[in-house]
């Protein structure tokens, strides 16, 4: 079951959902919306390996927006910490974002319970479209699971900030 | 609701859920951790209104994918539920890296049981490796009566481009 927006601030309330700051007014009937941070990164090698840590730059969205080209794909941040230890929140665009040709994240919209911190962005622009920090990008829906809750512990814990693919840390050891 | 990982290893001990071959070490929080199969079909032409695939083995050294390109693929692994619906996804160390890992059609059917086909568009050149970890895939409960879902692709087990002229040509018909 999804929870409702009314039951996303009671859970914030009650301290089983975080988000980190918090508006009321960013409730929606089944979501929270969340911000777009100020951090980007680019990667700068021309091949990604998975098995290899890949090169890359961290820059800043100057207040006046930045233009994102058509298949430009940048990570970004959101502004808000979220994470619960009760709920499986799963990440969406908003829609007037996907409306403006703009993907949030490609295919890895669920996130682990028990993970706490920024979530990073996978931005990918499908048509010319202007970022802005701290705009409206996204929103946070919470569903509740069934069964024993083991939380994550994972590489990605506690990001402040947007972080780049660490698959190439384990790679030789999960792939076994 | 959504299944824990720990739920999803009960209800596998139960036959409930079938993945095969299985690993404990690759169940999450929140769902189970797939591989990547040993081959891939890479899109070459488009003839008479119809996409032309090539197959590629996947060698150990790995496989470049370009942008712009669109490659099926499929998961290792056989998955499949009599009891929970599903929901196939990349993992998030794959989005990071700007790949897709199928073109929003996450859903899977209550009682399918197969090899998936995954639909891999790369946002930058990328390499991939055969039987690499590569995407989670979760269980949902269900509300309702299970009525088996009776789709083309429920018993495929190899990468499987679109049956979709068909089902045109079928419709036509009608």
């Amino acid at each position: 079951m999804i929870l409702t927006g009314y039951k996303i601030i009671k859970e914030v309330k009650g301290g089983k959902i975080k988000i980190t700051p918090f508006d009321h007014n960013r409730i929606t009937t089944n979501s929270y919306d969340l911000r777009l941070g100020s951090k980007l990164i680019r990667y700068t090698s021309k091949t990604l390996d998975p098995k290899i840590k890949p090169d890359f730059k961290i820059m800043d969205i100057p207040k006046s927006g930045m233009i994102m080209q058509a298949g430009d794909f940048l990570l970004g941040e959101t502004e808000e910490m979220v994470g619960s230890d009760s709920y499986v929140p799963i990440i969406h665009a908003k829609s007037g974002t996907a409306r403006m040709g703009l993907f949030v994240h490609v295919t890895a919209d669920l996130i682990d319970i028990g993970y706490y911190g920024k979530f990073t962005l996978q931005l990918f622009a499908t048509l010319p479209v202007k970022i802005y920090p701290y705009m409206l990008i996204a929103q946070v829906s919470f569903w509740q699971p069934k069964g024993k809750i083991v939380l994550y512990k994972g590489k990605y814990q506690n990001s402040d900030g947007p972080k780049p693919s660490m698959c190439y840390k384990d790679f030789g050891k999960i792939n076994k | 609701m959504i299944l824990t990982g720990d739920y999803i290893f009960k209800e596998l001990l139960k036959g409930n859920i079938s993945i095969y071959p299985f690993k404990r070490s690759q169940i999450n929080p929140n769902s189970y951790n797939y591989r990547l199969g040993k081959t891939i079909k890479v899109f070459d032409k488009f003839v008479n209104g119809k996409s032309v695939f090539k197959k590629v083995v996947i060698p150990e050294s790995g496989y470049l994918l370009e942008p712009g390109k669109m490659y099926l693929g499929n998961t290792y692994e056989f998955i499949g539920s009599k009891k929970y619906a599903m929901s196939l996804i990349g993992r998030s160390s794959m989005g990071r890296l700007g790949l897709f890992l199928q073109v929003s059609a996450n859903l899977g059917h209550t009682t399918s049981y197969h090899k998936w086909t995954l639909e891999l568009v790369a946002l930058k050149p990328i390499k991939i490796y055969p039987k690499m970890i590569i995407g989670q895939i979760s269980f949902w409960t269900n509300f309702g009566r299970i009525y088996k879902y009776g789709g083309r692709y429920a018993k495929i087990n190899k990468p499987q481009e679109s049956f979709i002229n068909i089902n045109i040509h079928d419709f036509n018909r009608v």
